[in-house]
């Protein structure tokens, strides 16, 4: 099973796979993140849970250890800390990161993956299905690549992994993943 | 015998946010048992150890912060490497502390700077680290605090003071005997690292640090 670029797939499972991303509306899910540092035995747990709505609203919520929010909604974009019993605005920490991250994770649940700045994407069908985010120049002193597992389901993403120069990386794994269901809009704006 | 000296830090504590003024007594001690020696260094890991905090930073105008803190000691040879993390797992900073000074192997903007590098890891070894040498007074009180003084570089003192069931603290003191920074840990301790410390600085600049531990190794 070989790792082709998109446009070399047979025009069938790329054009399946971009027709099933174009009929979500909505994504709700839990995530679990796995944090594998050297310096650590053990991977640093955390649990969440995000929720989208196209093209660019975002809630991208850590529930344990830490509880941090990001909310996006447009070009606006909000992160706040629940500490001593209530929400305040983080400071701008890594701001422009986080901001790449929102709009990297908007677009893959949306299956854009070809009109992301900073990677290149090859598709391998599978299965399970992947696209792998190569980045470009700059970014890849960070990050040395991102594989994305696609579910059986289509447009479900399973699992995310990143990987970093030097051995580091993260996994996301999702779960309890709700296509277009509806929620209140409230959900981008307020913690 | 013991003696104390008052030091009130109220004028400090008027610079900084939500911070109380407290006054600290400064404490002499005559010479002490060597027994009670390694008490002065019960609140820090005695072997090789790494730890995962939850760090919530508050400064000076109420900015807040929450990230992880990553640690990794070796205190035989004094060496410590701390990593700051966002909530996604990005890494702010990574530091390594040796007897030969720092090496910082990232640190993305705002925690890019030399004076960040040397303040961050001058926290570390505060926490993590006893001062070093013996200390050169020690003792306990009548209730069982103890209490050990180790004068540092430059008039600077350290001192370490409580007890398993009261909590520990440690004072750090300028030349003029001004409380700079001060460390409350609190238990249980596990694998010789509190449950929860809080790192209140008060000059140059105030901020306030709140760890609780998430993850110790072994």
């Amino acid at each position: 099973m070989g790792l082709l670029c998109a446009e070399a797939v047979p025009s069938q499972d790329w054009t399946s796979l971009k027709e099933a991303f174009r009929n979500i509306r909505s994504v709700k899910a839990e995530f679990l993140q796995k944090r594998y540092l050297q310096i650590l035995t053990k991977p640093l747990l955390s649990e969440g849970r995000f929720f989208f709505y196209i093209s660019d609203s975002l809630r991208w919520e850590y529930l344990s250890p830490l509880r941090n929010v990001m909310l996006q909604k447009g070009n606006t974009i909000q992160i706040y800390n629940f500490s001593e019993g209530v929400w305040k605005p983080e400071m701008t920490q890594a701001i422009e990161s986080r901001r790449m991250v929102l709009a990297e994770i908007s677009q893959w649940f949306q299956g854009r993956f070809d009109e992301s700045k900073a990677f290149k994407h090859v598709y391998s069908p599978g299965p399970p299905a992947r696209v792998i985010m190569v980045p470009g120049e700059g970014i890849n002193r960070f990050i040395h690549r991102i594989e994305i597992v696609l579910s059986v389901r289509p447009g479900v993403i399973d699992r995310v992994e990143i990987e970093e120069p030097g051995g580091s990386r993260t996994s996301i794994e999702f779960r309890n993943v709700e296509i277009n269901s509806s929620f209140s809009s409230e959900v981008f704006e307020k913690p | 015998m013991i003696r104390r000296k008052g030091l009130d830090i109220c004028l400090l504590g008027f610079l900084i946010l939500s911070i109380g003024c407290v006054p600290i007594s400064e404490t002499t001690l005559g010479p002490g048992s060597p027994d009670d020696l390694p008490g002065c260094y019960a609140i820090f890991p005695a072997g090789p150890w790494e730890s995962v905090h939850r760090i919530e930073a508050t400064i000076r105008g109420g900015g807040s912060s929450s990230l992880f803190g990553v640690t990794k000691g070796e205190p035989s040879e004094r060496r410590l490497q701390s990593l700051l993390l966002t909530p996604e797992g990005f890494i702010l900073f990574d530091a390594e502390r040796r007897e030969s000074g720092i090496a910082v192997r990232k640190a993305v903007a705002p925690f890019d700077s030399p004076a960040f590098a040397r303040g961050l890891m001058e926290d570390v070894t505060l926490l993590f680290l006893p001062p070093q040498g013996k200390p050169t007074t020690w003792g306990k009180e009548t209730d069982g605090t103890m209490i050990c003084n180790w004068e540092g570089p430059d008039d600077s003192h350290t001192e370490i003071r409580g007890s398993t069931g009261s909590g520990w603290r440690i004072l750090c003191r300028d030349k003029q005997g001004e409380v700079i920074k001060e460390v409350v840990l609190k238990g249980p301790f596990v694998n010789g690292l509190a449950s929860r410390m809080e790192l209140r600085a008060f000059k140059p600049a105030p901020y306030r640090l709140r760890m609780t531990l998430l993850q110790a190794f072994p």
